[in-house]
């Protein structure tokens, strides 16, 4: 961010800060920064923050490796095949035109109400846009590369490996900052619909006890770690696309 | 031994698209054989019969005497457009030309090649760097790295400067003269027909048939100011009238021996 993006955040934390401390707002239900800062370090110190963080990270970590490799492994197929095309597609299409949050119930009376119904949810909403993603990148390899391929002698599988493959990246990566952009918003539901533990159940106990500061406290978190670990993706995909002028760009 | 015989080609596409029909096209080892039609002859359809992208209604086509179906390692190809790899360097996309060779002689060949491209020194710069000229260098130091046997080119300097172009005539032909492989070239330029080729075949459209064959007997290095070139061209220029003519069955003559012709 550019210095003059933060000139209004901060200018309204100063301002907020100044009108609590001078007592003319309580902050219960908004506390100033100093509050929130107060509030944090202590969930930190006393390790509260990090047994969610944990729990939230690894839900995530389990949820996104499953649904990114199931997408992939479906979109490859489908797009390798046209008899898997037309056996999957369909079904894959009609089962993504149900809300994602309307598996829930079915889910928990299925795997229960523990953890595997929670990673199921995750997976799902990482599956469909790297599916989808995957699929229509590999539907759009352009053509002309792969004639240069079979010119000079590459066999299916090099062209697979050394046409499509390095082709698709580029969708490929995008694909999954979609998905693990939707892994989060479903971890979220995930743990609202019942955990011990976990920056969801943060939430919700924030909300319960009344303090605003322990939900802004894991809001912020998730924000963090979800900026984390988009940037942990992007900084995987730029030694691999280098090639492409828009990574130069973007930097 | 890599003589290319074209023999009884025919093309209809699937949708009814008749693109080829009957085409007798045999070229000499080492014989450089351009292909000259205007647009809609089918010019590029045959360059993907023969490069084996493509398979042939009718017909049969044959490399050194052997009937060839499908991509062949004795046929190499330069397109219209560079269709360089854009995810590997200037260096790799020359040595992705030479899969059969193994590795230690392929990276000799591709450094011997950037230097004889003039590209030197390029070899860990992208494709996206390059200007149309030095990628189509680029390409076609690809499709000679592995030393074909036939070697197509399909418009490659169409999308280029007169001054690249000429530039990239005198490096096809320097580098035609170490390696001699047969060349099967199409365009639509006469003068580049007449600076480039042994002989040149002039296409009809509607189904592309071939019209006529012309010898170009000037020796080499050929000067276009000179008077031999100049008939040259005019012949062609001549037969393409020709080609024309014979395609109007019906109607007046549009341009005919004397006429103006649309491609002066
Ligand atoms: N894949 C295709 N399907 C149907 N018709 C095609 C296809 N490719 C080319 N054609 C048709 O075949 C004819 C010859 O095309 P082309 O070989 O590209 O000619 P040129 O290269 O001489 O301009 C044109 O009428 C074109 O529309
Ligand atoms: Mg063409």
């Amino acid at each position: 961010m550019k210095p003059t993006g933060f000139i209004i955040p901060v200018l309204l934390g100063v301002t907020w800060e100044v009108v609590v401390q001078s007592g003319l707002a309580t902050g219960r239900l908004m506390p100033p920064p100093s509050h929130l800062l107060h509030s944090a370090i202590g969930l930190a110190a006393s390790g509260e923050l990090w047994t969610h963080v944990a729990a939230t990270m690894t839900r995530i970590g389990l949820g996104f490796l499953f649904g990114a490799a199931a997408g992939t492994a479906c979109g490859v197929l489908a797009g390798a095949s046209g008899l898997a095309l037309r056996l999957l597609d369909p079904s894959i299409q009609a089962l993504r035109a149900i809300p994602s949050l309307a598996w829930v119930p079915l889910f928990i009376l299925w795997l229960g109400i523990f953890e595997t119904s929670k990673l199921a949810l995750i997976a799902m909403g990482v599956f469909f846009p790297v599916y989808l993603g995957v699929l229509s990148a590999i539907q759009g390899v352009d053509r002309k590369l792969i004639e240069v391929g079979r010119v000079f002698g590459l066999s299916s599988t090099g062209i697979a490996l050394r046409i499509t493959g390095p082709a698709v990246l580029p969708s490929w990566f995008a694909a999954l900052r979609t998905g693990l952009g939707l892994g989060f918003m479903f971890v979220v539901a995930a743990e609202l619909m019942g955990a011990s533990e976990g920056l969801g159940y943060m939430l919700l106990d924030g909300q319960q006890m009344g303090r605003a500061d322990t939900i802004l406290v894991a809001m912020i978190v998730f924000a963090l770690l979800g900026k984390a670990c988009d940037s942990i993706l992007v900084a995987i995909s730029i030694p691999l696309l280098r090639w492409q002028d828009t990574v130069r760009a973007s930097l | 031994m890599t003589n290319l015989a074209i023999d009884h080609i025919g093309k209809t596409y699937a949708d009814g698209t008749e693109a080829l029909r009957d085409i007798q096209v045999h070229a000499a080892e080492g014989e450089i054989v351009a292909i000259l039609g205007g647009s809609g002859c089918g010019k590029t359809t045959l360059l993907r019969l023969v490069a084996g992208l493509d398979t042939p209604s009718i017909g049969a086509i044959s490399v050194g005497g052997q009937k060839i179906a499908g991509t062949h390692p004795a046929i190499s190809a330069v397109f219209q457009e560079p269709r360089l790899l854009p995810w590997l360097k200037v260096g790799a996309n020359i040595a992705f030309g030479g899969q059969r060779l193994d590795p230690t002689e392929r990276d000799r060949r591709a450094s011997a090649l950037m230097e004889r491209i003039g590209l030197s020194g390029y070899d860990h710069r992208w494709p996206r760097d390059l200007s149309g000229g030095q990628s189509q260098r680029v390409a076609i130091a690809r499709a000679l790295i592995g030393h074909p046997g036939v070697l197509l080119l399909d418009e490659p300097f169409s999308a280029l400067d007169p001054f690249t172009r000429a530039s990239l005539h005198e490096l096809v032909l320097g580098l035609w003269k170490e390696l001699k492989p047969t060349i099967l070239m199409v365009t639509h330029d006469v003068d580049e027909a007449v600076t480039l080729a042994d002989r040149i075949v002039v296409m009809k459209p509607r189904p592309g048939r071939v019209h006529e064959s012309i010898q170009v007997d000037i020796p080499r290095p050929r000067d276009k100011l000179s008077s031999a070139f100049e008939l040259m061209k005019r012949r062609v220029m001549r037969a393409i009238d020709r080609s024309l003519a014979d395609d109007r069955p019906a109607g007046p003559r549009a341009f005919g021996p004397g006429g103006t012709s649309p491609w002066l």
